[in-house]
């Protein structure tokens, strides 16, 4: 376009307004949207200045200059810190994904989001925020295990947590069907069926392969930059990366997610480092383990310990105190009990004093000493200890007191408010660094997409914890929702509390013959809330998929009443819920025999 | 040092892969040409850039181009290249490496960055 006559001195004129403003406005007195366009910067707090272009004698002449320069004749005509907005429009969806914020900031960084760990969590909310137009980079970096193990881009779920440890489930599922196949009619030739370890850690090794490399391409297709580095804060808007080679980037961005999850912790005892594996080690083992010992009472422990001894090995579990700490504990012993009647050892009350190698090799043979609470020494040999006493946040070396982000000093776990937000502003937090939240994947999704939708759209909604579901894959599966027994009844008092329970027998156990009186059932309900259900209790095949469901019935309150006008599924074992009319309380006989 | 080799069909795709097992083994597998041209249109976008990317490879690579055969051919749902364990084949042009779970499907072939992606060590 043609400079329009004293155009020149038009432009010098508006660029001079538009700096010396932090809003500037070019407007005029009667338009409906310029009006909207001031309530709005109003309703935040912000000032601004307004040039009313039909109040001056070289109105439409600025106009035609903001034209040339903006390309936009209409007004409202908006300048934030010197950078050309728009219109009405543009502002309020400036607005509403955060953008304006940044602009009213005035601080330019190489990223609106950098989200440290690339777990579940953490790639849910990079993927996430990618949607809304904002510029995001993940860091992922895997600290090899103390026995050298490490693994791709997906985080602990991915590669040494859920799927492996589901699949090897599925494993000694498999071993158990091949027996009750038999009384279907299946006639095997080879009597003495036999597994190979080395077969089905490779298959489940490729699938975690693929998964990692459908992560990184999803991310590269997504366009979000993935970093193999590890980062440390350096200031608040700024990280330091530093790759597997050593080689050093800095990133700045106006908010950080932190993501790294948690790795196992070894007790520290003498030996345990050196010669004892973990779930980080486990699943990638290439040879069999032999004759084992799992340390700890954990559910990672106790579905270890339940894979393995299904698996065909000699597996012991050595127990300091109580099963499954913070679960349902009538639940967890008889989890305890069933693999005990199962071919599973346990050593308890008894704690790991030291670890000796008497044999290197694949497996090696080893030493364990241990304490029983009464003092008496007890020693025995493995071929391999597997330790899952539990598991540690990483936030250490990091940089997180550098920037002031407020950890428990015992634990390390991030203090953070309901929003996930630290005590650094522009630091979040999801997942399982997380204090006094579950430490479960779909948690950390969760959270992590709904603080994606938070920080760079209108949304509001935040991760509801309470009432999550979950699973553990002990060779019988225990599902739960809500409170354990003795949570509930500590909240409302035992007279309150009326449980509702039952064992059930799988049908399709009954051609095989398999034990009656173990699959377990039960409702905790409060009576003065309508016998609304807080706990849902189930021991049995497929725990995960019965529990699943029921999560919506609980999250919406459904009461015992609600559970018993339910129409059940026949034969299934999820239908024991619509069908439960015995309360412990009465002390009535819940054993079965039969459909 | 790459080594492309072209080859025709199944068979003698798994003989190659066979023959080079002690190398980094990767193939392209695109529609075989009928009269000099090609039936796939991905193909013809993923070709030159794949081409592209492995030149620039320099270590033990063998780079196998791999035709699928005509257009009917392929789409029988029951051609080896779909049912062998090994490859389970669902679309061309796909690029992979052989015996690793990477591999790249249709328009994700013309991507250069994700092409090099693939072509990392890992």
């Amino acid at each position: 376009m043609p400079p329009i006559d004293g155009s020149d001195g038009l432009k010098a004129m508006i660029e001079d307004l538009v700096n010396k403003n932090r809003v500037m406005i070019f407007s005029k007195s009667a338009c409906p949207y310029c009006l909207k366009a001031k309530d709005l910067f109003k309703s935040i707090n912000v000032e601004y200045h307004a040039v009313e272009l039909d109040k001056l004698d070289n109105g439409p002449a600025i106009q035609d200059t903001l034209q040339a320069m903006t390309g936009q004749r209409t007004v409202p005509n908006t300048f934030i810190n010197g950078k050309h907005l728009g219109g009405y429009d543009s502002t309020l969806k400036a607005k509403e994904n955060k953008t304006l914020e940044v602009m009213l900031d005035g601080e330019s960084y190489d990223y609106d989001l950098v989200v440290i760990g690339g777990g579940s969590g953490g790639l849910a909310c990079a993927k996430e925020a990618v949607k809304h137009g904002v510029k995001v980079a993940c860091l992922d970096f895997v600290k090899p295990s103390p026995q050298g193990t490490t693994w791709g881009l997906g985080g602990t779920c991915v590669n040494v947590g859920c799927i492996p440890k589901k699949l090897m489930h599925q494993a000694s599922i498999l071993g158990h069907s091949i027996e009750d196949a038999k009384s279907y009619g299946w006639e095997l030739k080879d009597e003495k069926v036999k597994h190979n370890w080395e077969t089905m850690k490779n298959a489940i090794q490729d699938h975690i392969g693929s998964l990692n490399w459908n992560y990184r391409v999803e991310l590269r297709s997504k366009e979000v930059t993935y970093q193999n580095s590890y980062g440390e804060f350096i200031d608040k808007h700024k990280i330091k990366c530093t790759n597997k080679r050593g080689k050093v980037q800095e990133m700045t961005s106006r908010y950080f997610i932190l993501a790294m999850g948690g790795r196992p912790r070894y007790p520290d005892i003498p030996g345990c480092k050196e010669y004892c594996i973990t779930s980080d080690d486990l699943f990638s083992l290439p040879y069999a383990p032999g004759k084992t010992l799992c340390i700890g009472a954990s559910y990672v422990s106790l579905e270890c310990a339940g894979f393995l001894t299904s698996l065909g090995f000699d597996v012991t579990v050595m127990v300091r105190s109580i099963l499954l700490r913070g679960f349902d504990q009538q639940m967890a012993e008889e989890i305890g009990k069933y693999m005990a009647d199962h071919g599973t050892k346990f050593i308890r009350p008894c704690v790991p004093v030291k670890i000796e190698r008497l044999e290197e090799g694949q497996p090696g043979r080893y030493r364990v000493t241990g304490k029983m609470q009464d003092g008496t020494e007890v020693v025995d040999e493995y071929n391999t200890i597997v330790v899952a006493v539990g598991r540690d946040p990483c936030t250490k070396g990091i940089g997180l007191d550098t920037v002031g982000v407020d950890v428990d000093p015992k634990t390390g776990f991030v203090l953070a408010s309901d929003g996930e937000q630290t005590s650094c502003p522009n630091i979040y937090a999801i997942g399982d660094v997380l204090k006094g939240r579950p430490e479960l994947t779909p948690v950390a999704i969760q959270a992590g997409r709904l603080l994606a939708k938070r920080l760079f759209t209108s949304a509001t909604l935040k991760c509801d914890y309470v009432n999550v579901p979950t699973t553990v894959f002990t060779p019988l599966e225990y599902g739960a929702i809500g409170m354990p027994e003795e949570v509930a009844i500590d909240k409302f008092g035992q007279g309150d509390i009326e449980v509702y329970h039952s064992h059930f027998l799988p049908l399709e156990w009954t051609l095989p013959h398999r034990e009656e009186n173990v699959c377990y059932a039960k409702l905790i309900c409060v009576k003065s809330l309508k016998e609304k259900v807080i706990g849902l209790h189930v021991l049995g095949p497929n725990a995960g998929e019965i529990t699943q469901g029921f999560t919506i019935g609980i999250k919406l309150g459904a009461t015992k009443a609600d559970f018993d006008n339910a129409i059940g599924i026949h034969p299934t074992c999820a239908e024991i819920f619509t069908t439960m009319n015995i309360t412990k309380n009465s002390g009535v006989d819940i054993s079965v025999s039969g459909c | 040092m790459v080594r492309q080799i072209v080859v025709e069909g199944f068979d003698n795709c798994m003989r190659t892969t066979e023959e080079n097992k002690n190398s980094n083994v990767y193939i392209l597998f695109s529609s075989s040409k009928v009269n000099g041209k090609s039936w796939c249109p991905d193909c013809v976008v993923a070709e030159p850039i794949v081409e592209e990317c492995i030149s620039k490879k320099s270590d033990d690579t063998v780079f196998i181009f791999c035709g699928v055969g005509d257009r009917e051919f392929w789409k029988n749902a029951s051609n080896p290249f779909r049912t062998d364990s090994r490859l389970k084949l669902k679309s061309v042009p796909t690029l992979l490496k052989w015996g690793k779970p990477k591999r790249l499907e249709e328009n994700q072939c013309a991507d250069k960055e994700l092409v090099a992606m693939l072509l990392e060590e890992d």
